[in-house]
């Protein structure tokens, strides 16, 4: 401080009395005591508010004024550009601007001339600002300072200081990749724009908050709320674009500010505006030509890529996880069974089974896989289990998953060359290649209505991906479906615990078959949504079909004499069932479906007072004030059945959604209704369940819950929502 | 606080799918007048009206009247038949909040010609409107379509002469009388946040 004093001057004339009235005091810091000829050294404008007061970023937001800075600076030294500590949101959320409570120091470069001669300089600048807190005062003052050209730059006592706040300005950006896009088409004069970031490889980085701050322009104005969407590979940011004259613009600026790991971090973005919102592959896409630039090789692992190995992860474990998902739970029956059957077989007939059954799956997830390319080529939406949505495919599952069990209840035999087989000696053989794989094809149909921890971001990631990605994520998923079965029959060793085969097993396999019933009953309640009442049909026509199955068993298979009569009375059974029951009855191929009630959708009297979901049910809430939870379910997702079950429509959460005077969407996901399937993929998501909570403070982002809940995991997001 | 807060937040969210928007119809509204005469935006339909979002003790608006160029431009508009309501949507917990006998000392000491000056301390008209600063404008046009919305004009400071700026308002209403179109009809508004109750 010897070198140089500092003095606060009140302006003179009108700025004077402003002065007095000022609830903002400015003051100079440097960052060196002397400075040698050429270098660059910071000059800090201290602004200290009295409490409540703030003063504004260099862009305001809906009101206020950009602090001024104008330097009357002697010849030999150029100041920069101001540096502007990152702001943060004020509200109201109505008049929302950026802006500093307390403290802020903005930063500016200042340069000597390298023919700067020994000695002081004096220095002077007016600052002038806009202070808000119940009223608005414009305030000004002069500051000035002398700063001693010397022989070197040494650092001050300030520098410290000087330093922490140059930490929260904007820094050069080596962790994102970010992009820009808009979302929709324009609505007269507002439009959604959306941001998005991806992590660049190799930075670990947590983001739990962030937010852009635009900067300011006469055009057009990006509004202060903004949604955040937490993305498996980053995060997207929703915001709204309204514009005042011109064209929409074809790029922006501003700030992108993220919060994680205790760190507040911003980084000055300028970004080409797409015509579409950036989605996850248009992201993978650009880092590709970096990633294959041999120049570029200096050890980043490709981004692409490695988001890629980090989902084929996620798939395996989701499809490890499938197994012990309710929709799979009754094939596991079936696998327990060829298990213990093949127990004593030798290794090498085991190990071949085991192939066969991950073939089956492998196959069929493959086949899924065009279906889903080929939904997609066709330019439809497509989704994880949206076979399901078909009520067809409901009829002829519902029907085959009938004959399984009657299989197993032993009415009728699946027989290879024609031959019946009915001892327990035989069973062998019965379970062996066709059914392995069949039971391969059957696990992985029965998986697809639910989706599974870490699945539901894998297939989100697929689902946007190429054709290629899509075929390896979903036999990835295929794989660790299949793998504790290979595994199993790998190591014939692991299965000594089992009981030996024997009688019990004719026992064992029928009870198994109840399992598959159940299932039945599952796709019946899944049909009764398409068919409504007349899915009394679809009973009716099962229990012909069963019918015939125990004629063709115990008639045909089984019988001595007669058979062709047999046989023709089975399928006079089954073709009349199908004429009568299917098509003329239920008309199964032209379902109706019932237009949904509006109103609440509550399942009983003290139920939850569940409301239909859209768009602008959620906003609507939103206006109230009101923290929204989002239950995206199915009949056929029996994850999300399990949810509702266990943790949603609980005592405890609905006294919990009275109590926050919450509202409770239900988003319907049976047929397969295109918009929730965009809404899904906005959250990365392409199949239910998805819970999604929207906080009462609207600009907070959306709290995504995992796929398997429990209630403590609902009522920990609810209140978070309600803060 | 905190709750109201993200009420507003929210209402902010969903008025900007909903807000007043150009060329279609400006909503009406009900209001009180500082002499406790009701206010319609609809008893003035097939006039001109212009709205100013009002607090003569932000300073951007403190500038405009304390200049007299405002009074000006409400004479010259009044001459021509145009309707001039100014909307106070200050809370009444805001210093800056006028009784009704206060505003009405203020309107003469201003001299202040305006057609009514709304009391709007529960913010009605103003979060209807969208109305984000002091002074934010609107105009009317005479078939009850909203024809402009914006800064008062191209000078956002709160001090020197504001008739040296381009005065969008005025811009606007002279095209809106001679029968063509707005040219600028949207613009960003300037000045002080409003200071809405809570």
């Amino acid at each position: 401080m010897r070198h140089l004093y500092l003095v606060l001057t009140a302006c003179l004339g009108f700025a004077a009395s402003v002065a007095q009235a000022a609830h903002t005091q400015a003051q100079l810091r440097w960052s060196v005591d002397t400075v040698k000829p050429g270098d660059t050294i910071w000059v800090g404008v201290d602004l200290k508010m009295e409490s409540g007061w703030h003063t504004y970023w260099k862009n305001p937001g809906d009101a206020g004024q950009a602090t001024e800075i104008q330097w009357q600076l002697p010849p030999g030294v150029t100041a920069g550009e101001i540096q502007w500590p990152l702001p943060n949101k004020l509200p109201p959320a109505e008049v929302t601007t950026y802006g500093y409570l307390d403290e802020v120091v903005l930063l500016i470069p200042l340069t000597v001339a390298t023919n700067a001669p020994a000695g002081p300089l004096n220095l002077a600048a007016k600052v002038s600002w806009l202070e808000c807190k119940d009223s608005c005062i414009p305030a000004s003052t002069n500051v000035q300072g002398t700063l001693e050209v010397a022989g070197e730059t040494k650092a001050s006592a300030d520098a410290p200081q000087l330093q922490t706040w140059k930490s929260k300005t904007p820094q050069g950006n080596t962790a994102f990749n970010f992009q820009a896009g808009w979302q929709s088409a324009a609505n007269t004069d507002t439009r959604p724009l959306v941001i998005e970031g991806t992590p660049l490889a190799g930075t670990a980085t947590t983001v739990e908050k962030a937010d852009f701050f635009p900067d300011a322009n006469d055009n057009y104005e990006i509004q202060s709320a903004t949604e955040k969407i937490d993305a498996p590979t980053g995060f997207q940011l929703l915001k709204t674009v309204k514009k005042f004259s011109g064209g929409w613009p074809k790029q922006i600026s501003g700030t992108v500010v993220v919060e994680g790991n205790g760190q507040r971090r911003g980084f000055e973005v300028v970004l080409p505006v797409a015509d579409t919102a950036p989605t996850i592959e248009t992201a993978a896409a650009t880092a590709n030509p970096a990633a294959a630039n041999p120049t570029d090789a200096n050890g980043a692992a490709p981004m692409a890529a490695q988001t890629l190995w980090h989902m084929l992860i996620f798939a395996f474990i989701g499809g490890l996880i499938l197994n012990i998902m309710p929709c799979v739970l009754p094939v596991i029956a079936l696998k327990i069974l060829g298990f213990v059957s093949e127990a004593k077989s030798e290794p090498r007939r085991v190990r071949n089974l085991g192939l066969i059954y991950a073939l089956g799956v492998l196959l069929s997830f493959l086949a899924l896989a065009s279906v889903v390319i080929g939904v997609k080529t066709a330019g439809h939406h497509a989704g994880w289990g949206m076979q399901f949505g078909s009520p067809i495919f409901i009829v002829c599952l519902a029907t085959l998953v009938t004959l399984v069990a009657l299989n197993l209840f032993g009415i009728f035999e699946v027989t290879l060359g024609g031959r019946a087989l009915d001892t327990a000696g035989e069973l062998a053989s019965k379970h062996g290649a066709p059914g392995a794989f069949f039971n391969g094809v059957l696990a992985t149909v029965l998986a697809t209505p639910c989706t599974a921890p870490f699945l539901g971001a894998a297939l989100g990631f697929a689902f946007a991906q190429s054709a290629a990605v899509i075929v390896l994520i979903f036999l990835t998923v295929g794989l660790g479906l299949a793998s504790p079965y290979i595994l199993l029959s790998w190591n014939p060793a692991w299965l000594k615990f089992l009981p030996k085969p024997g009688a019990w097993m004719e026992k064992f396999k029928i009870a198994m078959g109840f399992p598959m019933l159940a299932t039945v009953v599952w796709l019946f309640n899944v049909a009764a949504s398409s068919y409504g009442k007349n899915v009394l049909w679809l009973g009716i026509f099962l229990v012909v079909v069963a019918l015939a199955a125990w004629v063709f068993g115990e008639f045909v298979q089984r019988g001595r004499s007669r058979k062709g009569v047999a046989l023709a009375v089975a399928l006079i059974l089954l073709g009349g069932g199908y004429a009568f029951a299917l098509e003329k009855e239920l008309d199964w191929r032209a379902p109706y479906v019932e237009a949904g009630p509006a109103g609440s959708l509550k399942e009983s009297a003290e139920g939850i007072d569940w409301q239909r979901w859209s768009p602008e049910a959620v906003a609507a809430a939103h206006a109230a004030g009101r923290p929204v939870l989002v239950d995206f379910t199915a009949d056929w997702c029996l994850t999300c059945q399990v949810n509702k079950k266990t943790s949603i429509e609980i005592p405890t959460v609905r006294a919990k959604l009275k109590e926050l005077n919450a509202v409770a969407l239900l988003g319907d996901y049976t047929h397969f209704p295109d918009a929730i399937t965009t809404e899904l993929s906005r959250y990365h998501r392409a199949g239910v369940p998805l819970v999604v909570l929207y906080p009462k403070d609207a600009s907070a982002p959306a709290i995504v819950l995992p796929e398997v809940l429990t209630p403590g995991i609902v009522l920990d997001g609810l209140s978070r929502a309600a803060d | 606080m905190k709750k109201t807060i993200a009420i507003l937040a929210a209402a902010v969210l969903t008025t900007a799918a909903f807000a007043v928007e150009i060329g279609k119809p400006a909503p009406d509204f009900t209001g009180t007048d500082i002499t406790g005469k009701t206010i319609h935006l609809s008893d003035y339909k097939g006039k001109i009206v212009v709205i100013e979002s009002y607090n003569s003790d932000c300073p951007y608006c403190h500038n405009h009247y304390a200049s007299g160029a405002m009074q000006e431009l409400q004479k010259d508009l009044a001459a021509k038949g145009v309707v001039w309501l100014i909307v106070d949507s200050v809370g009444q917990n805001n210093p800056s909040y006028r009784t009704p006998e206060q505003a009405r000392q203020e309107l003469a000491d201003q001299k202040i010609i305006a057609t009514a000056w709304i009391d709007d301390h529960s913010g009605a008209v103003g979060h209807l409107y969208d109305m984000k600063t002091t002074p934010h404008m609107f105009i009317v046009a005479a078939d009850g379509t909203l024809a402009y919305e914006g800064a008062i004009d191209n000078r956002p400071v709160p001090f020197g002469d504001p008739r040296t700026a381009k005065n969008y308002v005025s811009a606007a209403v002279a095209e809106l009388l001679a029968g063509k179109s707005v040219s600028i009809a949207q613009t960003k508004p300037y000045g002080c946040g409003v200071h809405y109750a809570n």
